[in-house]
């Protein structure tokens, strides 16, 4: 991105190996100067109308020398337009214009693209995004590298709202409901309509996601304006830990907020149950510091000890992991209370010692029969005690798939033990940066009791119609209410009942922020002229307030967040600068913070009232539905980039699937894609099972977020199925949130058959040594550097260019979440093929991860490995191309001309690693994009060829960038410098595990990590032995796994295979 | 050999006896035209469906890029193989028993060559650019051929192979076509005239005629062990397991003649049925073919056993692995219709009296090519889906595109060889009459 400046190559040079610089939220907020590669889109704007006043603060200039005088013809004009403006619209529009380059703007030039800094959108985590736009339109979002919440990377849902962005099925205009139909209907009449219904009552209700910015804020002050109570406000996301966590930490703390995680400070990390790199809190941000906490730097690095019950994506990236029985979270939990409390090294005083005295009495005789049933013995507890009393640690609780009764307990259990652990404010803070909660806990069950009394309701950008349990019945609240209006940057459930579906912005059109830490401002601004006939849903609240005569001092939300943001300016303290000079500069920037400090942590309460009954472990079979880690609740369940990423440890695409024990499997006479019918006492499902290893025996998981039945989309029309109807309406009796894990569950055999579109054939490594290396820690202190490439062959030496390029790719930091194979397929224009070519083994994506299960089938290991094109130097595919249409770069690129290829496909049968990729059709993209699975070439980027049917595609290292990076290397004369290239699964990695950049030059970090002990080739052989397998070379190396437990798998019980 | 033939015909029979057929063919030929002819369409019409709409009409995936159209490429060069090995390689060695079916073999090498070569057309994804690729002209791009690739070997061995065949076929052609011309008229006789240069049977003619064949014959030798010797480097070049070892080009070109051997008889009994030629391809004749059919069937018996013990004596765990999976995995069904289509049923052969049964023989021929067509697609397939990295392995099942365009090169191959039949001698006149007896003179028809 551009040419690094001295500051950012100094940053570069003091880099440790492998690691990204990690900022900090206790950097203080810093007078900036905007910087060179970021635009404000509205400054843009203004140089562009040139002389045209921009909207900003509803300044109209007044063209000077006007006369003011009116004559009799003056005055007819003026009262004929008077009366014809009136009777037309009150209100005015802001302008808002979108240039063709019929001239050249300043600052556009075409082919290079702008960055604009905005906040993603996806969910309420607050990551800072970087827009990517080519003449105007944009082709790809990545992290903002400067942004403290994600660092530059960015999750997969994140990264494909540029899918969502072209939609073709995103609403075209506002509609409303005539009976069973929604029609087209103009603006005008949805404010008219709509300002009347406004102007009659004060019963309305605005039901929303989670936001931490001034966005809640904003409907509050509608809410007033209109009569309505702030109750009236209901903030609900489906992902409930923000609810849990606020919610204990009210309990114990006395006010709802989320500890901000450190987990990069600790040395030692026990999750119960939690699934913080799948969704969490902060998904992208838990990922970068766990990547910090794992590396290894002179024998020193963090360990992971997790207890779960399924087998989550966090689980298989622990260092060790216990499967605890379903429901058991809340005795394991305690029971590890226990342990540290009678450690005799705790000191620990005060209302932490006198709770864990009371908790541990009361529950005595439960703990003390508890493990016999969890089947771990109190020794293996102590052990762990001692070890995070020795070491500094800390613990986290809960996740999706410990939405119970019981989740918030458990959340308060985790907040005790990490009391006696000492782990607040030095790896959770809650009084130094904490993060906000983004909803307010328990507003679901609020709406639920009170929405029936509303006349009018407004859901935006949220869909409880689907991401609610149908036993909670929110579809039939809706649609008793008379006037629900759903405002939906794409359609959803609840434009089936609303009486009227309006087009939102999506959120690369609309303005906003965020604060994810209390202090942190993030901006969101437009960063295109809007695609459909959207608006944006705060500014169609206004509009309709402005026709109902009840107006806000606001031309548009811009200028609500143009007049809030002052608070922000004084509080960064940022007062050297113009108001309007801040703003824009922010605007550049992103975000503007200043760490802020209170003292909650002191005023810590007695909570042990709220854990005095514990549930009894039930037995048999039980239910759990978390969320999908790509999808979330479903709102990415139309972006087919999500669909085809496959799930991280089942590798199932499209679909959804009940994953069972393969044991529990056999027992029952199940096998792989037979369909079950689960049912409880809420209801029934057909759905089909998928055996997974590490699973508790008693628990089954399926997973929600996909399975819309509605018209959102093509897309995930019947992709899947949605496994909330099973759960009866039940609630955390503290959060308030609904209960969507640990129900019993009965599974009934069915002879239907349903076959699952899982990229991933067969899961166990088959015993082969070079593919995944592992390494223990005393072997690691004794390894010594690697010289990968001495490799004695009899090829003859290449013509070597000026770089060798290369890439590293860390197994141990790689957490497989998928988000370089989203960044990849939206970098390279890769197309989305669908389920039944998944399932023929036609997927397309450049980069793919490989998932191994080794050992015991109740406990598995599991691996990760990311699989691009190895680059290697003697690759096996380039000898047998017989046309040249695949040849060897000097600089180290296995090239493709896809001009040149007839497709033999010899190469991908040459091709050990088999990550070629064949055109089997033409992946269509039409006008706009016609069918929602066809590329829109409006979000293609446009420095990549579009491939055509018939030929063989691969990674091309994002050849494009590295001739960008080299282009202006030569415009200052001089070397690519490490790290100002990066390809586009390196820059979005949350876990920094790829490397890349030149071998030639030793001292780049590629070139380290090439010669790092873990080093090895993938089908390398053991080169220690003499034995260097097959010899191709790759410019791709691996860094082994780190065993930082040794190999505590005993290799018998071979995991299924298909 | 000649002597041990019991002859009921003599020389003077020749020409009357084999052309008389071609005056009016047993009815059964024009069914079998146009069988022919229609599986040749469905076959066209499969591969216009794959042009139009890509090759993912075809079951290829990733991993398995190549299946049922390269199996049937392979067949059909070594079906190809027979023909030149029978006319050229026993004619050096002074076969005799090779002249009464070495024009069918012949016709079949060159038909089954024509049908091989359509394959890497109908498998590349872009056949509208592969044809001018693939071939090394001159280009303002300065792009050569990759003479590296093991296809672009092929290209060459092939069109190689074709036209010596071709030429072979034809110079033996040249005196049966002068026959042919003295027993008609009118404008058959100008085109038969010009076809057979005017041969006139001099003395003078022969000698430099059979000076010729002999130095074809003997330019064709190496031929038939380097085609199919380069075919199997397709696959021993690259480093698949299963295909990566120096045993393919011996244990192709075994196979090859295997399979040539079984469908020249699976051909000859038929036609000489059709065209009344028993009198001139004698069981003797077919007993020998079956011989040799028996002969490279223990050698490719041999060569199973040996890539095998290869495969493990190597102790390269990936070699080991794919051959274990074919004996015992998913493909095991394909593995064993071979060992028992190639190896188990010829043994019958050893048998004086079921050489004799032309039923059994028939069908054991039959079984041979089956056999030899699952050889190639075991080889191919399953090697291709369980290779290196576990994680992409893979499933491959056959369209009804790809398996209607193997019955379309069938269809093609068979309405050439009918029509050829329907106007050229189907044995070789001049040659036969080379291993006949001589006319006993007749009291009455003395000069």
């Amino acid at each position: 991105m551009g040419t690094p400046t001295t500051d950012e190559l100094e940053k570069l040079e003091k880099q440790t190996l492998v690691d990204a610089p990690h900022e900090d939220f206790e950097r203080s907020a810093e007078t900036f100067v905007p910087g060179p590669y970021y635009a404000a889109a509205e400054e843009v704007m203004a140089e562009l109308e040139a002389g045209v006043p921009t909207h900003v603060a509803g300044a109209k200039a007044n063209p000077k020398g006007l006369d003011f005088s009116v004559d009799r013809r003056d005055f007819m004009r003026l009262f004929t337009v008077a009366t014809a403006a009136s009777a037309a619209a009150c209100i005015r529009r802001p302008v808002e214009k979108a240039v063709p380059y019929v001239n050249q703007p300043i600052d556009q030039v075409p082919g290079v693209p702008t960055f604009y800094s905005s906040t993603c959108g996806s969910c309420a985590a607050g990551c800072g995004i970087l827009v990517k736009t080519k003449e105007g339109r944009p082709v790809k979002i990545e992290g903002n590298p400067e942004h403290p919440v994600n660092q530059g990377a960015l999750c997969g849902l994140g990264q494909a709202e540029i899918q969502g962005l072209y939609h073709p099925e995103r609403l075209k205009t506002p509609m409303q409901r005539h009976g069973r139909r929604l029609d087209p209907v103009q603006w005008e009449d949805v404010y008219s309509i709509l300002g009347e219904a406004v102007k009659k009552t004060s019963k309305i209700g605005i039901f929303t996601g989670g936001s931490t910015g001034h966005r809640h804020e904003f409907f509050l002050e509608v809410l007033e304006k209109v009569g309505a109570p702030k109750t009236a406000l209901y903030t609900w996301e489906a992902n409930s830990i923000w609810s849990d966590i606020a919610q204990a930490h009210e309990i114990a703390f006395g006010k709802a907020v989320i500890p901000r995680m450190e987990i990069k400070h600790a040395d030692l990390l026990v999750g119960i149950g939690t699934d913080f790199l799948e969704i969490g809190v902060s998904p992208v941000a838990a990922a970068k510091s766990l990547s910090a906490f794992r590396t290894h730097h002179n024998g020193k690095t963090g360990r992971f000890v997790q207890f779960e019950t399924n087998l989550s994506m966090t689980g298989a990236n622990a260092d060790k992991r216990h499967v605890i029985a379903p429901g058991s979270e809340l005795q394991v939990a305690l029971l590890l209370v226990r342990s540290l409390y009678e450690h005799p090294k705790v000191k620990v005083s005060g209302i932490a010692h006198t709770m864990a005295q009371s908790l541990l009495r009361t529950h005595q005789s439960e703990l003390d029969r508890a493990y016999a049933t969890l089947q771990i013995p109190k020794t293996e507890f102590d052990a762990l005690a001692t070890e995070m009393i020795q070491s500094e640690s800390l613990m986290l609780v809960g996740g999706s798939s410990m939405f119970s009764e019981e989740a918030t307990k458990l959340q308060l259990v985790g907040i005790l033990g990490n009391l006696l652990l000492g782990a607040y404010e030095k790896f959770l803070f809650i009084d130094r940066g904490w993060m906000k909660s983004p909803v307010v806990p328990g507003d679901l069950e609020r709406f639920v009791a009170e929405a029936p009394q509303l006349d009018i309701l407004f859901v935006i950008d949220s869909d409880p119609a689907f991401t609610t349990p149908a036993s909670w019945g929110v579809t039939g609240i809706l649609e008793k209410i008379p006037t629900v209006v759903s405002i939906q940057s794409f359609p959803n459930d609840v434009d089936l009942v609303s009486k009227f579906a309006l087009p939102g912005h999506h959120t690369l059109e609309s303005w906003g922020d965020e604060e994810p830490v209390e202090g942190f401002w993030s901006m969101r601004q437009p960063v295109i002229r809007p695609t459909t006939d959207s608006r944006q849903a705060e500014d169609i609240l206004l509009w309709i307030l402005a026709t109902s005569e009840k107006n806000l001092p606001y031309a548009d939300y811009h200028a609500f967040l143009y007049k809030k943001w002052e608070a922000v300016q004084q509080f960064s303290g940022n007062l050297t600068v113009v108001y309007d000079m801040f703003f824009k500069a922010v605007l550049r920037r992103g975000f503007i913070g200043k760490l802020t400090v209170q003292t909650l942590f002191a005023q810590l309460k007695d909570f042990s009232t709220h854990l005095k009954t514990l549930r009894p472990l039930s037995t048999g079979l039980q239910l759990i539905a978390p969320l999908d880690h790509r999808f979330h609740d479903g709102r990415g369940a139309h972006l087919p980039v999500l669909q085809e990423t496959g799930d991280a440890i089942t590798t199932v695409t499209w679909d959804t699937w009940a994953a069972i024990n393969p044991n529990t499997m056999t027992k029952m006479g199940l096998k792989r894609n037979q369909v079950v019918e689960l049912s409880t006492a809420a209801g029934k499902l057909k759905v089909p099972v998928y055996p997974l290893p590490g699973l508790h025996p008693d628990v089954i998981v399926c997973p929600r977020g996909n399975g819309h039945t509605d018209a959102r989309s093509t897309i995930s029309n019947n992709a899947g199925l949605n496994p909330l109807g099973l759960f009866a309406k039940a609630q955390d009796p503290l959060s308030k949130e609904p209960v969507t894990a640990l129900v019993p569950v009965k599974v009934a055999a069915t002879t239907e058959w349903f076959r699952l579109a899982a990229l991933q054939k067969h899961h166990d490594i088959a015993n082969r040594k070079d593919i995944i290396k592992k390494v223990d820690l005393p072997s690691l202190k004794v390894a010594k550097k690697k010289n990968l490439d001495h490799v004695p062959d009899m090829f003859p030496k290449l013509e070597e260019g000026e770089y060798r390029w290369g890439m590293a790719i860390d197994l141990d930091k790689c957490t497989g979440c998928g988000a370089c194979v989203a960044a990849c397929s939206i970098e390279n224009n890769v197309p989305q093929v669908g389920r039944d070519q998944v399932i023929l083994g036609r997927e397309m994506t450049w980069i793919r991860i490989d998932r191994y299960f080794y050992g015991d089938v109740n406990a598995p290991e599991v691996s990760f490995q990311p699989v691009n094109c190895q680059h290697c130097h003697h690759a096996p595919c380039e000898a047998v191309c017989p046309v040249f249409a695949t040849t060897h770069d000097p600089e180290g690129l296995n090239a493709m001309t896809y001009n040149r290829c007839i497709g033999t496909r010899y190469c991908a049968n040459a091709c050990p690693y088999k990550v070629r990729r064949f055109n089997w059709w033409t992946h269509k993209w039409g006008e706009m994009g016609k069918r929602a699975q066809d590329r829109n070439p409006r979000a293609m980027n446009p420095d990549v060829t579009v491939r055509t049917r018939g030929v063989m595609e691969k990674c091309s290292l994002c050849v494009g960038r590295l001739r960008d990076a080299k282009h202006e290397a030569k415009e200052t004369g001089r070397k690519v410098p490490d790290g100002a290239v990066q390809t586009a699964c390196q820059q979005t990695c949350p876990s920094n595990a790829i490397v890349f950049g030149d071998l030639h030059d030793a001292q780049s970090r590629v070139s380290r990590a090439r010669q790092d002990p873990r080093a090895y080739l993938l089908l390398g052989g053991d080169p220690e032995n003499g034995h260097y397998g097959l010899k191709t070379l790759p410019g791709v190396s691996y860094l082994s796994e780190i065993l930082r437990y040794g190999l505590h798998q005993p290799e018998h019980e071979q995991p299924h295979k298909e | 050999m000649s002597d041990l033939v019991a002859w009921d015909k003599t020389i003077s029979d020749v020409n009357e006896g084999i052309l008389v057929g071609l005056k009016k063919p047993h009815p059964s030929f024009y069914v079998a035209l146009s069988i022919s002819v229609l599986c040749l369409i469905i076959g066209a019409i499969c591969w216009a469906i794959e042009i139009t709409y890509g090759m993912g009409t075809t079951g290829l995936n990733n991993p398995v890029y190549w299946g049922v159209l390269i199996t049937d490429f392979v067949f059909w060069v070594g079906i190809g193989h027979a023909g030149t090995l029978i006319s050229a390689i026993l004619f050096l060695f002074r076969a005799k028993w090779r002249n009464s079916i070495n024009r069918s073999a012949e016709a079949m090498t060159v038909f089954a060559v024509i049908t091989a070569g359509l394959f890497p057309l109908i498998h590349v994804g872009r056949v509208w650019v592969a044809a001018y690729w693939m071939l090394p002209l001159p280009n303002t791009n300065n792009v050569w051929v990759n003479f590296r690739s093991p296809l672009m070997w092929d290209v060459f061995a092939i069109s190689t192979y074709l036209t010596v065949s071709l030429l072979f076929w034809y110079m033996g052609l040249v005196p049966d076509l002068a026959s042919m011309r003295d027993r008609v008229t009118g404008y058959k006789r100008i085109v038969f005239n010009f076809m057979s240069f005017g041969w006139t049977g001099s003395l003078r003619q022969w000698h430099h005629y059979e000076a010729g064949y002999g130095f074809l014959a003997a330019l064709a030798t190496p031929l038939v062990l380097s085609v199919h010797s380069i075919v199997s480097w397709d696959f021993a070049m690259s480093m698949q397991p299963g295909w990566h070892t120096t045993i393919f080009p011996p244990y192709f070109v075994a196979g090859a003649i295997l399979s040539g051997c079984a469908m020249v008889y699976t051909l000859v009994l038929p036609l000489r049925w059709m065209f009344r030629l028993e009198g001139f391809i004698r069981k003797e004749h077919l007993d020998c073919l079956l011989k040799l059919t028996l002969l490279t069937s223990t050698i490719v018996a041999y060569a199973y056993g040996i890539e095998f013990f290869v495969a493990w004596y190597s102790g390269n765990e990936y070699e080991w692995a794919i051959f274990q999976k074919r004996a015992v995995g998913p493909y095991a069904f394909y593995f064993w219709v071979m060992v028992a289509c190639n190896c188990i049923f010829p043994m019958a052969f050893w048998s004086r009296r079921l050489r004799a049964n032309t039923a059994v023989c028939f069908i054991v021929c039959l079984l041979v090519n089956v056999g030899m067509w699952f050889e190639r697609y075991n080889i191919i397939v399953s090697s291709l889906v369980e290779d290196f990295l576990p994680s992409a392995w893979g499933h491959y099942e056959p369209t009804w595109i790809e398996m209607g365009i193997t019955l379309g090169s069938f269809g093609w191959f068979f309405t050439w060889l009918l029509i050829f039949c329907r106007f050229f001698p189907l044995v070789s006149m001049s040659e036969l009459k080379l291993i006949m007896p001589k006319p006993l003179r007749k009291k009455s028809e003395g000069h």
